[in-house]
């Protein structure tokens, strides 16, 4: 999946858990700090993509700098991808 | 022999004392040892006296620092001032307020915008970096703690804002023997160990975080700031490479934490008790993680600032009482009165009001206030009233039945909307439900969100888990809840809703 389709799948996922239009999303945007994302909304929002783009996490993985921006967040979700193995 | 602890800073000299090279706080970058604590709390004492900070001095902190607010925390106890620890976000006019209602001497935090607005209220200004910096020793020499300033235990130590039944927040006020008895007290309930590692994902600003202080001081346990970041989904990552045992939480991060350890069967073996505050756990939540942690002990409490702590219930005593918040804290009573200020017998719901030590001095400069929720039995014994609704059970253990504002009346019955909600979510298929409370000639309305059930086949299920005279007459399907900016159920929208919901075309439904 190429990073331009995981951005989108992201913004569905915001637009989503956030309930407002989420669109245009560039790579500095900050999770916590621009999107005002908590700790909540955060899971939220991989249970969104887990349903969408068959993400799945491990969460013994998942490292708070992969949270930081939507650049982080997409190679993070770019390596799970990759690594998961084809059900 | 020590003699027992009489201030707050007491708690953290004891523990320096019997085991000074454990590690007391850590954070993903930096750790203290107990002696390193004590001493860093005792020179960043130094400096807040250089700064002009005196004995019942208010000092108001807000930043994202945990282990820099912590060591602050007690420098300012040592120097008999009075601490408010502010969430980092509490900027503009929160902040503004703050500054107005306690006429702090000064404001410490890492962001210089809160240093102008402490300018223009004649607040002094300090970076917390710059003190933690001079108490940890890497700067100049920090200068010699005052002497003994005389502090006695019942002079104040801790502003804690809250917000509530007022337009603003107000601060309730403790006192060092009042907040060294809340922390025993819960210390003799929780038991935390020399050998624990307490992960706090609560930040200091909320009062169960602030405490996690106090309880790893008194029982020499290892205590572990993570920040709001890390407490979301890497939270499990971080109890599994901290080797947490002890996880103190709101039911927020306990959801979470049932949601990641399915995914992650076999983790968390070290992880030994969760801790439950600020609003019921639910039953779905609770069995996940003991079918995934089957060495898990859980301990569901109910408490409120005003008190710290009010019940908590012995290690997984939620199996055979369920719904109850647990038994008193030992030393402390929990009676249950009605409108009038009479007590009920078990069984019968009331107003729980708190007696014991734990009781807080009361609000900051808020005299009406206090006579109506500090009021003195007799004209002479604190009691608090709390303003929340529950019952006694025959045994004395407590079941929460919501605010005042979540009970009404139908048909002479006293009923709790949380009660019934709790209710209507224990019906499979229902995934959310809410109630609007009668009000005129409107009975009160259950509403369901739910997949492939029918509005009556919810109504008839709950008769298996509550009294059919709580079940709403009326229960209308929806495909969501309306809810407001602080994601809770919005009942105004809600009326709306049920007025559109009277229109012939889509009663049908």
């Amino acid at each position: 999946m190429d990073r331009e389709a995981i951005v989108r799948a992201l913004e569905a996922a915001l637009t989503d858990v956030l309930e407002r239009p989420v669109t245009g999303l560039r790579g500095e945007v900050r999770l916590f700090d621009d999107l005002h994302l908590d700790s909540t909304t955060m899971l939220e929002m991989l249970m969104a993509l887990e349903n969408s783009i068959g993400l799945t996490v491990d969460p013994e993985e998942l490292d708070a700098d992969d949270f930081e921006s939507v650049d982080t967040f997409t190679d993070f979700v770019q390596a799970a991808l990759r690594d998961q193995v084809p059900a | 022999m020590t003699s027992p602890p009489v201030l707050l800073h007491d708690l953290l000299d004891r523990a320096a004392e019997r085991a000074p090279d454990s590690t007391a706080l850590s954070t993903t970058g930096a750790s203290l040892t107990y002696r390193e604590f004590a001493r860093a709390s005792t020179r960043m004492a130094g400096l807040l006296h250089e700064q002009g900070v005196r004995a019942g001095d208010r000092v108001v902190v807000s930043a994202a620092d945990g282990l820099g607010t912590a060591v602050l925390v007690y420098a300012v106890s040592r120097l008999g001032a009075v601490f408010s620890v502010l969430h980092e976000e509490v900027r503009g006019g929160p902040l503004e307020h703050v500054l107005r209602d306690c006429e702090p001497v000064l404001l410490v935090s890492d962001d210089t915008g809160a240093g102008r607005t402490a300018a223009d209220h004649g607040v002094a200004f300090r970076l917390l970096a710059d003190l933690l910096q001079g108490a940890l020793g890497a700067g100049p020499s920090a200068p010699a703690a005052p002497g003994n300033p005389g502090t006695l235990s019942v002079d104040p130590v801790c502003l804690i804002y809250t917000s509530g039944t007022t337009a603003l927040p107000k601060a309730v006020v403790s006192t060092h023997q009042q907040v060294l008895f809340a922390a025993s007290a819960i210390h003799a309930c929780l038991g935390y160990r020399a050998d624990d590692v307490v992960y706090c994902p609560l930040p200091l600003s909320f009062d169960y975080g602030l405490y996690q202080l106090h309880l790893a001081a008194l029982s020499g346990a290892r205590l572990h700031l993570g920040t709001a970041a890390e407490a979301g989904p890497p939270l499990l990552s971080h109890l599994e490479r901290t080797r947490a045992t002890v996880l103190p939480g709101v039911p927020s991060i306990a959801d979470r934490l049932a949601w990641l350890v399915r995914r992650s069967p076999g983790a968390l073996r070290n992880l030994r008790l969760l801790t439950n505050t600020g609003a019921a756990l639910s039953e779905g939540t609770m069995s996940a993680l003991r079918q995934a942690l089957p060495h898990l002990r859980i301990q569901v409490m109910y408490g409120l600032t005003e008190c710290k702590r009010a019940a908590i219930m012995p290690p997984d005593g939620d199996l055979e009482h369920p719904g109850s918040c647990g038994y008193p804290l030992p030393g402390t009573r929990i009676e249950v009165i009605d409108d009038e200020g009479r007590r009920l017998p078990a069984g019968e719901i009331g107003q729980i009001v708190v007696r014991g030590p734990h009781v807080m001095a009361g609000y900051w400069r808020r005299p009406e206030l206090n006579a109506e929720r500090f009021p003195r039995a007799e004209g002479l014994f604190p009691e608090l009233r709390t303003g929340d609704y529950g019952w006694l059970d025959d045994e004395g253990f407590l079941y929460f039945s919501g605010r005042r504002d979540d009970l009404y009346k139908e048909r002479g019955f006293r009923i709790s909307a949380t009660e019934v909600e709790a209710a209507a979510h224990r019906v499979e298929g229902v995934t959310s439900a809410a109630v609007l409370p009668p009000a005129g000639r409107r009975g009160a309305v259950l509403f369901v969100v739910g997949d492939g059930i029918g509005a009556d086949a919810v109504r008839e299920a709950m008769r298996q888990h509550i009294e059919p005279f709580k079940i709403p007459r009326r229960c209308v399907l929806t495909d969501a809840l309306p809810t407001n900016g602080n994601g809770k159920v919005d009942r105004k929208k809600l009326a709306a809703l049920s007025e559109s919901a009277d229109h012939p075309t889509l009663s049908a439904k």
